[in-house]
């Protein structure tokens, strides 16, 4: 289920429920060993991403990936890590109820972001994503398309981030 | 608000992102119960206070989260350069 | 139609007027006017009295320099703005505006008995003339300067509107849409670059919206102008930003840009915020400001009817308005005769114009003779008449530097100009280095600091045609160095105009230095004979006469004064300008309104305010909130009469009784995962972590390198490779950040992660007797015994059906439970627990009943017991080191002399003598109260409460050599009363743990 907007929006938003998220830490020398876990290729440079299935993975830093999956897979990806432990050592916490996912979709999503994240959401292109801000809150951006993002905000600052998104939005249907 | 660049990430972004982490190329000692009072003080708390370019680490709190190390000009605010942590201070400075 | 305005003439709409009040005087305006043309063309230009002396001032510019119009404007509800310059507001149906700083009214305004006695009034008398006697200066002095002084007066009212920021990259930002401005985007533009054109006006155009004269590649400017705000409205990589001030430049090429968004709208729409803030990054930022009119200097400069001529300029042809019915033009600079001419075939007369050089090209004479003007060159003005709006003037001959005799002409509007000053605010904000200019005799832009071009008046270009071919050009240069490729185009002109002058520091004159009253800075009322005599006195750098004189120190910073100013003071001093030097400007280039920087941040959005799950409960069942760090925490639960101290009594007599409930979600958690996590925490830790059991958890504390308490919680050991660790709620991030720390930069070698996981859980405490009791029957996968789940453990189970991580641990000293689940669940599981608990009356409770209750037993909070320079020691956390580790985080400092002394400040408890007294805290103790002031303090009282266990109040307290004062009786004294308090020891109740496993 997901939380509608309010009417005058010029940017389509929703709240996601929760759902199978992951923070990964591990070595840089053994991300093959997680690839091969996982069953996609974990990009190396910090925004890039690379999905297979359900599964999605997201690079935040050198040694720092999200995953995201859904339900029915979230037991295989748990245990196929708990089997690599004993032989390559690695962080692997579940974090889905750590963050909550807003989606903005509209061609004025990246305009309505603008008006609190610093970034130049030019140079975040389609199919990438990276921790920021929003107003200084620590979020994680995803660009799914060039009017389609993600973000991923902590869940005791989704209030904050949320009523922003909401003003901001009436402020763009406002047209001025 | 200034552009930092990270070595990390190989891109330069908003100033929001970082924290700064103080002076850079201050080890910790490998072992401080062999260290002077006098020795222990200036690690702890001597620091040089540049007028010009200053060595300083910052970390990209808000991006990739790692520390790095930099090179800024205390008089005019601009970063020189930025590269990892680990890695030799720079034996010279781009102008 | 007014006398005043010319029917179909210039760009306001001659079909839809507007009405608008001014004083409570109904008018009637033109839509596209701004107040300031809108009460020229009825006639109005007393429009304010002056800051200092309430001389009768009148309108003097056409743009954001303007020093006199400043008015109050009205919407009601809270949306008022004092000092809005009347020459950037513009007129709406139902505007109401105010004159201000006059009483009872602009006309008569009793504050000008302050001009009649403006010889007591010199520069520097506040510092000289309110020294005595000294308890006269915040009774009488002070209020009555506040009185009589000062603009606009404040809203009472909270500010209705609300206000926006954006943040904007682009390749080229371009500050100022005249000539130079408009053909630097366009040209930019059609590269291809990312373009942002910004002006402060309502429509872009600058200088180009008042020239009626000068043509563009062969069509009018008004035509030139329209394609060329087309083709830029097109052009989908342009972004036009009018009404849009840029008030600050800052490093890397940020710019602020103020945006007024709704202010000139007679009915705002509701969501249309009235002010946006601009934060723009730009790869290259072109400075197209021009250059601002410098007003002459001489006696009676400041009446009513006294106008810059290029405001004229701007009045007669963008908004068909003439300044007067007879007008004198007296000048410097070719520009005003320019002036001049538009009046004259406009239909004013022109009695004079006054120029004060001797010779000018032959043409500009050549063209006011056929007008039937009559021009005197090397003549000055000597002094000008009438009470609220000038009726004429002294014109006087200079020949060979002396002063003829005066010639009275009738006049009511004087216009003036002493040439143009290059406006090169943003520049200097940028600390880019001025360069005088002899010839023009301004200062230029010279080195640059950032990645800008100057472009047209901004570096002292004169005319329509260089200013577009420069802006061209310029433009072309910015786009290039952005990376695109880009051509400026010709642009080439007919009729435009010439432009040449001196300047000229003062006027001369025939008066004596003490009965001559020439205006240097309008809006702080400063004269040439005050600049001259702060030099006098001995300030002979242009910043201390600035402060001295208070000259260019307000709201306008001093736009059209700083030059006349500085060229006085360097006369006075006998230096050249140049080496006097200028004051430095500052942003914002114009007043900008709170509004706009605060931005959003208003209301609920005020700052971030951080909720745990379980906060919708909290809300809806009367808690009363606590900010902590950035969270806000249910303080506590008041029932309907209860104040506080009852809540907090109650809360604490449920908690020690039965069994009390609290949301501790707000505590860092960290999960410390790795071969080396155990190697790790011995490292950062104080404690030895090595023998701890998976399964059980220990209280954990941690030192800054300086050896001083940082932080602390409860860390367990889930298994042998992961740990889950606690820390204070404020010290969550910090404690992340320094554990991050060390293991990238000093320990890379340890196989360990770290994740925070403070938000991935709700955390519900449960303490007091009956705390097993409720929780018993909710648990499955865990045995609750004290034999198989004693004190200090942890285990992973299902509580209420929902995954938990279940820790048995106390706070409060009684039996006590921390249920993690999910976030998710956590307002489920918390209105789960009460619902089971009411046969075991459970209590709610908050952060002030969990402070009491731990103070009872002694337990530290980190940032209240400790300040960052109390140790373990101090803090009585010796028992915390383990011993026999080589080192850890802060070992080393603690074996410092000064960290070792015995007579540091330690923490005791405090028994007051009246077991009624509740000590504030923070309050300082010493040893002996009868000592001489200033008494030697020993202490102060770090926590403090009514102990409702004990009957009686309680008090922890750091005490220079505390635990030597056992039963000393130590002495507070406050205001009024000394308190008496005995030193004790830090737990209170029940010393013995008993009641852990009741």
């Amino acid at each position: 289920m997901t939380t509608p907007m309010t009417t005058a929006s010029a940017v389509s938003l929703s709240l996601l429920p929760e759902f199978p998220r992951y923070s990964l830490r591990i070595d840089p020398a053994d991300v093959s060993a997680a690839s091969e876990v996982l069953g996609l290729e974990l990009p190396t440079r910090p925004g890039q991403r690379a999905a297979t299935g359900s599964r999605l993975a997201l690079c935040l830093g050198p040694d720092e990936w999200v995953l995201y999956t859904d339900e029915a897979d979230a037991q295989a990806v748990e245990a196929a890590f708990a089997a690599l432990y004993p032989v390559t050592p690695h962080s692997l916490i579940a974090i889905s109820d750590r963050e909550r996912t807003i989606t903005l979709s509209g061609p004025q999503a990246a305009e309505l972001l603008s008006t609190s994240c610093p970034r130049d959401l030019t140079a975040i292109a389609p199919g990438t994503g990276t921790r920021t801000v929003f107003d200084t809150v620590q979020i994680v951006l995803l660009r799914d398309s060039e009017s389609d993002f993600r973000i991923e905000v902590g869940r005791s600052f989704l209030p904050h981030v949320w009523a922003l998104l909401e003003r901001a939005n009436r402020e763009l249907a406002a047209g001025l | 608000m200034l552009l930092i660049h990270c070595p990390y990430c190989e891109a330069t972004l908003p100033e929001l992102e970082f924290t700064y982490a103080g002076e850079a190329h201050i080890a910790r000692p490998a072992d401080p119960s062999t260290m002077s009072d006098e020795q222990w003080r200036d690690f702890l708390f001597i620091r040089t206070n540049a007028r010009g370019p200053h060595f300083e680490r910052w970390r990209h709190a808000h991006g990739c989260g790692r520390f790095f190390n930099a090179v800024r000009d205390t008089v005019s605010d601009k970063f020189l350069l930025t590269y990892k942590a680990g890695e030799p201070k720079p034996e010279s400075l781009p102008e | 139609m007014s006398a005043f305005r010319i029917p179909g003439k210039g760009r306001v709409c001659h079909d839809k007027p507007v009405r608008f009040t001014f004083d409570g005087k109904q008018y009637q305006g033109l839509e596209a006017d701004t107040l300031a043309s809108a009460l020229l063309a009825n006639g109005v230009h007393l429009v304010g009295r002056s800051f200092k002396y309430h001389r009768p001032r009148g309108i003097v510019s056409a743009g954001s320099e303007e020093p006199n119009a400043l008015v109050g404007v009205s919407r009601g509800g809270g949306r008022e703005e004092p000092n809005t310059r009347a020459t950037l507001q513009e007129v709406y149906e139902g505007l109401t505006a105010i004159s201000q700083n006059r009483w009872p009214c602009l006309h008569f305004d009793a504050g000008a008995t302050a001009d009649v006695l403006h010889r007591f009034l010199p520069a520097g008398f506040y510092y000289k003339t309110f020294m005595w006697p000294k308890r006269f200066w915040d009774r009488l002095y002070e209020p009555l300067i506040r009185r009589a002084a000062g603009l606009g007066v404040p809203p009472s009212e909270p500010d209705a509107d609300h206000y926006a920021s954006r943040y904007a990259h682009c390749d080229v930002l371009v500050v100022g849409a005249g000539p130079a401005g408009t053909a630097a985007a366009l040209t930019a533009g059609r590269s291809g670059a990312q373009v942002i054109l910004a002006d402060e006006q309502a429509e872009i155009g600058g200088a180009l919206l008042a020239d009626d004269k000068v043509q563009i590649e062969d069509q009018t400017a008004a035509d030139w102008l329209s394609a060329a705000q087309a083709e830029l409205a097109a052009l989908p990589n342009v972004r036009l930003l009018a009404r849009t001030t840029a008030i600050g430049y800052y490093h890397q090429n940020m710019v602020g840009l103020a945006q007024r968004i709704t202010d000139h709208l007679a009915s705002p729409p509701a969501d249309a915020p009235r002010e946006r803030m601009w934060r723009v990054r730009a790869a290259q930022v072109v400075l197209a400001q021009g250059a601002i009119e410098r007003p002459l200097v001489f006696h009676g400069n400041d009446r009513p009817g006294v106008m810059l001529a290029g405001a004229a300029q701007i009045y007669l042809n963008r908004y068909g308005v003439k300044p007067g019915k007879t007008v004198v033009v007296v000048t410097s600079h070719d520009s005003a005769w320019h002036t001049a001419f538009d009046l004259a075939d406009a239909g004013t007369p022109i009695a004079a114009i006054i120029d004060t050089r001797p010779a000018i090209d032959p043409a500009l004479t050549e063209a006011a003779a056929p007008r039937g003007i009559e021009a005197l060159l090397s003549h000055t003005v000597t002094a000008t008449s009438g009470r609220l709006r000038l009726r004429s003037i002294h014109v006087n001959a200079v020949t060979d530097g002396k002063v003829g005799g005066a010639r009275l002409i009738l006049c009511d509007t004087l216009l003036m100009s002493g040439g143009w000053t290059p406006s090169l605010h943003l520049f200097s904000h940028t600390q880019g280095k001025l360069a005088w200019d002899e010839a023009s005799q301004s200062f230029l832009p010279d080195l640059k600091t950032e990645a800008c071009h100057i472009a047209g008046g901004g570096r002292g270009l004169w005319g329509i045609e260089n200013a577009l071919q420069d802006g061209a050009k310029v433009g072309a240069e910015a786009a290039m160095a952005a990376g695109f490729n880009a051509t400026a185009p010709a642009l080439t002109t007919q009729n435009d105009r010439s432009g040449a002058g001196i300047i000229i520091a003062e006027l001369p004159t025939d008066r004596g230095p003490q009965s001559t009253r020439s205006f240097v800075d309008l809006q702080n009322d400063v004269t040439s004979k005050d600049i001259r005599l702060a030099v006098h006195e001995g300030m002979h750098s242009i910043e201390h006469v600035k402060r001295y004189t208070t000259s260019g120190m307000a709201t306008d910073q001093g736009k059209l004064a700083n030059m006349n100013g500085l060229a006085i003071a360097a006369a006075a001093i006998g230096k050249p300008p140049p080496q006097v030097g200028l004051t430095t400007f500052r942003p914002p280039y114009t007043p900008t309104t709170f509004g706009t920087f605060a931005g959003y941040h208003q209301d609920d959005t005020f700052d971030i305010t951080r909720k745990t799950p379980i906060d919708p409960w909290a809300a809806d069942n009367g808690a009363v909130f606590e900010p902590v760090s950035l969270w806000r925490r249910a303080w506590y639960f008041p029932k309907p009469g209860e104040d506080m101290h009852a809540a907090v009594a109650r809360e604490c007599r449920a908690t020690r009784n039965a069994v009390g409930i609290f949301d501790a979600s707000t505590l860092g958690k960290i999960e410390v995962v790795g071969p080396d996590a155990v190697e790790f925490l011995n490292r950062l830790y104080t404690n030895p972590w090595t023998k701890l059991a998976p399964g059980r958890c220990r209280y954990g504390l941690l030192l800054g390198e300086d050896g001083y308490i940082l932080d602390d919680g409860v860390i367990g050991r889930l298994s042998e490779d992961r740990f889950h660790v606690t820390t204070t709620t404020g010290g969550a991030a910090r404690v992340l950040n320094m554990m991050e720390d060390y293991l990238q930069t000093e320990w890379p070698d340890l196989r360990v992660w770290l994740t925070s996981v403070t938000e991935q859980w709700a955390t519900i405490a449960l303490n007091g007797p009956n705390a097993r009791k409720l929780l018993e029957p909710l648990v499955e996968g865990q045995d609750l015994s004290d034999e198989a789940f004693p004190h200090m453990s942890l285990a992973d189970c299902t509580v209420a059906g929902f995954p938990a991580r279940l820790f048995r641990v106390s706070f409060t000293g009684e039996m006590g439970f921390e249920v993690n689940v999910p976030a998710r669940h956590g307002l489920a599981l918390w209105q789960r627990l009460l619902g089971e608990g009411e046969a075991h009356d459970i209590c709610p409770y908050g952060t002030e009943t969990m402070h009491v209750l731990r103070a009872e037993k002694g337990f530290i909070v980190v940032g209240q017991d400790t300040d960052g320079t109390v140790t373990p020691g101090d803090a009585n956390l010796g028992w915390a080191i383990g011993k026999r580790k080589p080192d850890f985080v802060g070992k080393r400092s603690l074996a410092r002399p000064d960290l070792v002394d015995p007579n540091r400040k330690q923490l005791v408890g405090l028994l007051t003598d009246d077991p009624k007294v509740v000590l504030e805290e923070g309050a300082q103790l010493v040893d002996d109260p009868n000592r001489p002031i200033p008494m030697q303090m020993i202490g102060h009282v770090t926590s403090s409460y009514w102990s409702e266990a004990l009957g009686r109040s309680i008090a922890l307290a750091l005490v220079e050599g505390g635990r030597m004062r056992m039963g000393e009786t130590l002495y507070l004294p406050m205001a009024s009363i000394t308190h008496t308090a005995k030193v004790s020891r830090t737990v209170f109740y029940d010393p013995d743990g008993q009641r852990l496993s009741m």
